[in-house]
């Protein structure tokens, strides 16, 4: 899926996340995750949204993510709805969002 | 136990009542209502205003909470409410301006510290690293010498005058970099103002003419500069941009001096040129300082060339006067653009 313009998806709220997706000048993909608790679940995190990206075939564009502390889970859906704006998707590929 | 807490949009302009509400909540926080916002995310507990956020285009202001609701998830609501309510009005790069003993609570909002006016502001941005990709791209465009110049432009249109200085910077420069203000608050739009600087130094070789951005006099970095016909003057907005050019775009493409044009007329400009000095060249500050350099104003029949007076002719068709203050391509746009026969007396 092609990032075509910004979305953001979440909220700031504990236990949940912001998701800030955009279109990258360099047709790169680059993620920056900032999060309350990054020492303890920074990899984990990444991994998480890396592996979202990958199943939705994201393969550029900006990804900033402001965790509050978010299960798993509420990445994946905060991180797919994000991006599912992100490149104005008409037609969902279910079996990619699971 | 839980009181009906509730969120809503308020166009200040349109709703009287909650206007002086939100006044009286920014009162009791030290801070003014800026006219500025267009819209204010509100937040009522049982009836009483107990928070708000101000939207301006892309910046966040006027932010205040009141003071018994302060330590609960409240803020983070707030900040959710107003980072959607741009998204919604198609503004995604956001910065906000707070007092610097508030910048820990808004890096909670996500966003980052840009520069801070001691005591008095801080500016920051809803990204962690769009201010490092805008310098990487600035880096890419640095160009070897001794001594590296830098201008800022609105050419509000490009006259003789903005030749003049951009001439005289680059025959005392190795390399000189132009930048043209980026927003579209002026008489001429942004892309016809960049055309007609691009056409009007095309004949100079040692220089690079630039896109505006964000984080050159813009509406988020310098709101003053756009209300300067109204007589507005906020000094503390051009230290944030001065400081913007000091700490991050000077560096990353080695600007050591600054260029400006002496300042007669506009009370505004002269302030920002006055400012200029204070900011680039005197403040300490983690990088090395920029030398402003200001070069009297280039005349005509005595008085010195303006925009400002071109603007004025124009609204007169009077294109024979105009014509000793502008270079060709400027005289040929004006003329094509405003024709002589829609004068409306």
């Amino acid at each position: 899926m092609k990032v075509t313009k910004e979305a953001i998806a979440g909220t700031l709220e504990s236990s949940d996340l912001l998701v800030k997706v955009a279109p990258s000048a360099r047709g790169t993909r680059d993620i920056v995750i900032r999060s309350e608790v990054i020492k303890q679940f920074g990899k984990q995190i990444k991994h998480v949204v890396t592996d979202t990206l990958d199943k939705l075939s994201v393969s550029g564009g900006s990804i900033v993510v402001e965790d509050k502390g978010a299960l798993d889970c509420v990445i994946r859906a905060r991180v797919q709805a994000a991006v599912l704006r992100a490149c104005e998707c008409k037609e969902l590929e279910w079996e990619h969002l699971s | 136990m839980n009181a009906t807490v509730e969120f809503y949009t308020v166009q200040p302009k349109d709703a009287p009542a909650e206007r002086e509400d939100i006044r009286r909540l920014l009162a009791a926080n030290d801070l003014e209502l800026d006219d500025q916002i267009e819209a204010f995310v509100v937040c009522r507990r049982e009836g009483r205003l107990v928070a708000c956020a101000g939207l301006d285009h892309a910046t966040i202001k006027c932010v205040a909470v009141a003071e018994d609701m302060r330590g609960e998830s409240l803020s983070l609501d707030l900040g959710s409410e107003v980072i959607h309510l741009a998204a919604a009005r198609g503004q995604f790069h956001l910065f906000l301006y707070s007092a610097p003993h508030n910048l820990p609570f808004f890096r909670g909002w996500g966003f980052y510290p840009l520069v801070e006016v001691p005591e008095r502001v801080v500016l920051m941005e809803n990204s962690p690293v769009a201010m490092e990709r805008y310098c990487d791209s600035l880096r890419a465009q640095r160009r070897p010498g001794q001594t590296i110049g830098g201008i800022v432009l609105n050419a509000n249109p490009f006259t003789l005058g903005h030749r003049y200085l951009v001439d005289q910077a680059a025959r005392a420069c190795d390399w000189l970099h132009v930048f043209v203000v980026k927003e579209d608050a002026s008489l001429f739009s942004y892309a016809d103002r960049y055309a007609l600087v691009a056409a009007g130094v095309k004949d100079i070789d040692n220089l690079t003419l630039y896109p505006g951005s964000d984080y050159i006099i813009s509406r988020a970095t310098f709101p003053g500069y756009f209300l300067k016909d109204k007589g507005i003057v906020e000094s503390s907005w051009a230290a944030v941009d001065l400081l913007l050019f000091r700490d991050y775009i000077a560096p990353a493409l080695g600007i050591d001096r600054r260029y400006v044009g002496s300042e007669p007329f506009d009370a505004v400009t002269n302030s920002y040129n006055v400012q200029m000095k204070h900011w680039l060249q005197q403040t300490p500050s983690g990088e090395r300082p920029v030398t402003v350099v200001e070069i009297p104003r280039a005349s005509s029949g005595g008085v010195a060339i303006s925009a400002t007076e071109v603007r004025r002719l124009l609204a007169q068709r009077d294109f024979g006067r105009i014509a000793a203050l502008v270079p060709a391509t400027t005289l040929q746009f004006l003329e094509s653009k405003f024709p002589v026969n829609h004068t409306v007396q």
